[in-house]
């Protein structure tokens, strides 16, 4: 398991939770859930660069297909946007719920994107 | 004759008496757009899983690959169908949710009895047990959700006593 997944895990989850919670609270889409789709945004970015910088750099041993990673990241980046100008659609209590999806798919296509990788997404690696 | 104002800016101006905000509500708002939301991420990873699979090993197992890309169609234009509103529309996401149901059980019951026809999985497979069984359980929500926002029993009164239990 990676630390990328470890914090992509810790992001999803804080994301989905808050969306969640702030269906129950608010009549409206929250700020908050709006910055935990940033932050998982953010989060895909960032594990977006790292990868190109493994592929391109020293250690490209990706166990599965290349462009079928890279397939994920792209789709998974345009998740978070793509779901926040739906949910802006209808300003009601329900655009909360409809992002608190972003965080659960968007953890299960991390850990594909790990399995992809390293052939695993939870065996202990080198890293 | 037809009732044109009921569309989603209901209840602002006028009827300040009237509560009517959820019978009222479009098929595609609310909890209408979660569904949508659920079959349009259903939409692009079947697509995308599809492409892929028909694209690098087609020859591995066409049939679950041909099987992949018809559940990618069926989501794509249920999608679709249920985003809009239009009585034609109501119809179309019906057809498109009812061939789902019967795609999801029977590829499900299909890949029970007879496992060596599909070496590779579809989305439907065992009942959609690689998507945490949600493509098993999303056709009946999408049933219950067009049968329960029938178009015309939105209509001014009541929307219920049709004795159509969905399901």
């Amino acid at each position: 398991m990676t630390l990328m997944f470890i914090i992509g895990t810790v992001v999803c989850a804080a994301s989905t939770l808050i969306c969640w919670v702030m269906t129950a609270l608010r009549r409206h889409p929250a700020d908050s859930s709006i910055i935990s789709l940033a932050a998982v945004e953010l989060f895909l970015v960032v594990y977006g660069i790292y990868a190109a910088v493994r592929q391109l750099g020293f250690d490209a041993s990706i166990a599965g297909e290349a462009w079928e990673f890279w397939g994920y990241v792209f789709t998974a980046l345009l998740l978070p946007v793509g779901v926040f100008v739906w949910a802006m659609i209808d300003k009601t209590r329900w655009s909360n719920l409809v992002m608190s999806f972003v965080g659960l798919v968007v953890f299960v296509m991390v850990y594909r994107m790990e399995v992809i990788w390293w052939g695993s997404a939870t065996a202990p690696c080198a890293c | 004759m037809v009732h044109k104002h009921l569309s989603s800016e209901d209840g602002r101006g006028s009827a300040p008496g009237v509560q009517r905000r959820s019978s009222s509500t479009p098929r595609n708002r609310g909890v209408g757009m979660l569904i949508i939301t659920a079959y349009g991420i259903f939409a692009v990873s079947a697509t995308a899983r599809a492409l892929y699979q028909i694209l690098v090993h087609f020859d591995d197992a066409p049939v679950a690959y041909l099987l992949s890309a018809f559940a990618a169609l069926v989501y794509v234009f249920a999608t679709l169908a249920l985003a809009r509103t239009s009585v034609s529309a109501w119809r179309a996401a019906l057809v498109a949710v009812l061939i789902e149901m019967v795609g999801v059980l029977g590829v499900g019951a299909w890949t029970y009895l007879d496992p060596d026809l599909f070496d590779e999985a579809t989305v439907w497979s065992h009942f959609g047990q690689g998507y945490g069984f949600v493509p098993l359980v999303l056709p009946f929500i999408g049933l219950y959700w067009l049968l329960s926002h029938r178009p015309g029993r939105d209509a001014p009164g009541a929307p219920s006593s049709s004795g159509m239990g969905a399901g």
